[in-house]
């Protein structure tokens, strides 16, 4: 659990006011194309007879859909935006802000919302005839193939699979039993690391057949048909000695 | 900054900056208005993520190392959630919700949740204005939306299965209200408070518990069956009704008690109770019945004074549906006593035209309800009379017997007795089942049986349950304790407990009043006998 972090209420007690402002995402990506300096337009706040307006302007270089650097993209964002404003009365609204550091501050108190909406034109329009077009794609096609494809699911005499298989086992040759010592050694060791195992497992780690395998863990382990640890081998109660530390002391013939 | 000085309009340019560097990421920390939540009079605030979740996700680790754990059961795991195609999400530290603590330990907590699908359409922006006029805009990086925590959490889980149980019906309600209220008076007016800011109205909590007692015009309407005020409570919001509720059904259970106790009933409750498996009535009355039963019983059946017994008769006869009745009906099928199929009988008795054999249950009813009851209160001893003869009225073979005409049944009945016949007693019992004041049943049981000459009641249904004896002892008894009419003697020997049919009760008891030869006076124009001793 982090640390709990003390907040830095300066900008609440400055009573800085913000605005909140809800802006189109090809605006918003535009903005993320600036410079260095930052600037990307202009605020205009005027009255109007009697009513604030507000107003918003692109700048130039920023209304190319393209890469920047390109002027004469075909389709140009729109350069006017007007703000609509409206007042938090619904929410009491707070921003705060979280460094990359985990220091979080109170920046101040939202007193306006507002709504970036472009002045409408043809180039927006078109803009958004582009953007619907995009977003009604389905991620999935359908396509339908002219010749059936070839390449795959040949008959074949021997799988690749089935022969790496059967090469691996000629070349390891069948299970030899080792000596009944040796076998329970690996086997505390083994049981050492799980409490738990499979027979296959067992059979994995020892590489001894099935049978043998089978006999020695009957002497020395028990079997679990149900519960939790289901179909799973492991050591007498007297044979283990499980502790936090790992170690054990065993019993061995 | 530009200001253009324009002819109608003024208006002020400023330029907007979109910050690349920054290294904080702005959120938007959004309370609800009504809780009038101002940041400004904050002292202190401390904030931290709510890692709670993260149990939850991390519960699949199970114990590593040696001790307890398979060879492999990590890949397993994961294989049979492939298999399965489990999905599960990813602990997202950024996403977890934020705890925010106001002004220390003593302040307030909020908690906030992350608003989900801010940032996929639209951007967020927070402009703010910088000392040189600029605006500087910064993206919006999540929003959280924060809510007042509250300290008191132990009454929800409480509350909710209140709320539940009431709406079940067929709860003990009355006494989880009670005890709910007594708990809270325990632990005082903090929950009061708590419980008003849950609610978020203005609860007459207080007040209603104070006016406990205070007679209310809705909670007269709520004293209804609880059922019905379960009902139409759990249909109103909370709050209110609910504190009405409590003091309604507080006061309800009051006046139940009360009315059982005067039997001054309400119209309304007619019926109420009938057939209702209410734990708390039975359990309630019957345990203090219980208990009076156990006292005035001496080991023995049901003994029961003469003055209960009688105001019980009369009681039982009444065939008005009262709490007690359908309280007795209850209590007997519930306690299983010997009178089954009782209430079915008692019914039956609405009907006229009956068998004897129904009028005799029905007697029989009668006294094992009012052992049951203890507090038999005013009898209606005017319904009792009429009652009484068009019962016995609708017997068929027995002379209807008039209040005015007891007497004349008698005399010919005494008549009828000169001729020699003898009727025959019941089989002994050991009950003295209607007479509280100490007998000597032992003493009585063998003289009545010795008197009489073994012949079995004609036609009579054997009576297992016979306890009274239809003896000149007792009759002499009831004579010198008070003057009796003729009818209340009968009475008192019903026939279901005498184990003799009517005809033979008559002759019997004319017989001993013959033998007893008792003072005649004449109380309201009726016949009454008695002794001096």
């Amino acid at each position: 659990m982090s640390d709990k972090t003390e907040v830095n209420l300066t900008g609440v007690k400055q009573s800085k006011g913000v605005w909140l402002v809800k802006v189109p995402k090809y605006l918003s990506q535009q903005w993320d194309k600036a410079t260095e300096k930052g600037e990307v337009g202009k605020i205009t706040i005027g009255k109007k007879q009697g009513k604030t307006e507000v107003r918003f302007s692109l700048d130039e270089e920023l209304t190319a859909l393209g890469d920047v650097g390109e002027k004469d993209a075909s389709l140009q964002v729109p350069r006017d935006h007007s703000f609509t404003m409206h007042t938090v009365d619904g929410q009491t609204m707070a921003v705060f802000s979280q460094s990359s550091a985990d220091e979080i501050s109170l920046e101040g108190m939202v007193v306006h919302r507002a709504e970036c909406r472009p002045v409408v034109s043809d180039n927006y329009m078109k803009l958004k005839k582009l953007q619907i077009k995009a977003s009604t794609k389905p991620q999935r096609l359908s396509q339908q193939l002219e010749r059936a494809v070839t390449t795959v699911f040949k008959p074949v005499a021997n799988h690749d699979f089935n022969v790496e298989h059967e090469k691996k086992k000629k070349s390891e040759g069948k299970m030899v039993r080792a000596e009944r010592q040796v076998v329970l050694d690996m086997l505390f060791s083994a049981f050492e690391k799980h409490q738990y195992y499979n027979i296959k497992d067992l059979v994995d780690i020892t590489k001894q057949p099935v049978t043998y395998l089978k006999e020695i863990m009957r002497e020395i382990g028990t079997y679990n048909s149900k519960g939790a640890h289901q179909s799973t081998w492991e050591l007498k109660p007297e044979y283990r000695h499980y502790q936090s530390a790992e170690e054990e002391e065993m019993q061995t013939d | 900054m530009t200001s253009l000085g324009g002819s109608s309009s003024s208006a002020t340019e400023y330029t907007v900056r979109v910050p690349k560097n920054t290294s904080k990421k702005y959120n938007i920390m959004a309370f609800n208005s009504g809780d009038r939540v101002n940041c400004s009079t904050w002292t202190q605030a401390r904030m931290e993520r709510d890692m709670s979740a993260r149990r939850i996700y991390g519960e699949e680790e199970s114990a590593e190392g040696a001790a307890g754990s398979e060879f492999g059961k990590k890949h397993r795991e994961e294989a049979r959630r492939k298999k399965y195609g489990i999905v599960t999400r990813e602990f997202k530290g950024e996403d977890q919700p934020w705890i925010l603590k106001v002004n220390g330990k003593a302040g307030k907590r909020f908690r906030g949740l992350k608003k989900g699908g801010v940032t996929e359409n639209a951007s967020y922006y927070i402009f703010t204005q910088c000392p040189d006029g600029a605006f500087e805009a910064f993206p919006v990086h999540g929003w959280y939306n924060f809510t007042p925590q509250f300290k008191h959490r132990t009454l929800t889980a409480e509350e909710a299965e209140e709320e539940w149980g009431r709406r079940n019906k067929v709860v003990n309600h009355f006494s989880i209200m009670l005890q709910r209220r007594f708990r809270e008076q325990e632990r005082g007016g903090e929950d009061d408070d708590d419980e008003n800011e849950k609610s978020g109205k203005k609860k007459k909590k207080g007040g209603g518990r104070g006016g406990d007692l205070r007679i209310h015009d809705l909670e007269e309407d709520l004293e209804m069956s609880s059922d019905d005020s379960d009902s139409s409570m759990g249909d109103d919001g909370e709050g209110k009704t609910k504190a009405k509720k409590a003091t309604g059904k507080g006061k309800a259970k009051k006046k139940k008690r009360k009315s059982s106790d005067k039997e001054a009933l309400e119209d309304s409750d007619d019926g109420d109770y009938e057939g209702l498996e209410v734990d708390y009535m039975s359990d309630e009355s019957s345990s203090d019945e219980e208990l009076e039963k156990g006292k005035s019983s001496k080991g023995e059946h049901h003994p029961k004074g003469i003055d209960e017994a009688s105001e019980s008769e009369e009681e039982s006869e009444e065939e008005k549906q009262n709490e007690e009745e359908a309280k007795d009906e209850e209590e007997e099928e519930e306690e299983g006593k010997k009178t089954p199929v009782q209430p079915e009988k008692k019914k039956k008795k609405d009907s006229s035209g009956e068998s004897e054999s129904s009028d005799d249950s029905d007697i029989e009813g009668e006294t094992a309800s009012a052992l049951f009851m203890k507090k038999r209160t005013p009898p209606k001893r005017g319904g009792r009379g009429s009652a009484g003869s068009s019962r016995t009225g609708s017997r068929p073979g027995t002379p209807s017997i008039d209040s005015a005409s007891t007497s004349n049944t008698l005399s010919a009945a005494a008549s009828k007795l000169e001729q020699g016949k003898r009727p025959t007693l019941g089989p002994s019992t050991d009950s003295p089942a209607a007479k509280r004041l100490k007998m000597e049943p032992s003493s009585q049981s063998p003289v009545p049986s010795g008197k009489s000459t073994p012949q079995p009641p004609s036609g009579k249904s054997t009576p297992s349950s016979s306890d009274v004896q239809l003896t000149e002892e007792a009759v002499r008894r009831y004579l010198i304790r008070k003057p009796m009419t003729t009818k209340d003697l009968l009475k008192k020997f019903q026939t279901k407990r005498t184990g003799l049919s009517s005809e033979q009760t008559v002759n019997v008891l004319a017989q001993i009043l013959k033998r007893l030869n008792p003072e005649r006076k004449n109380v309201n124009d009726k016949m009454h006998f008695y002794l001096t001793e």
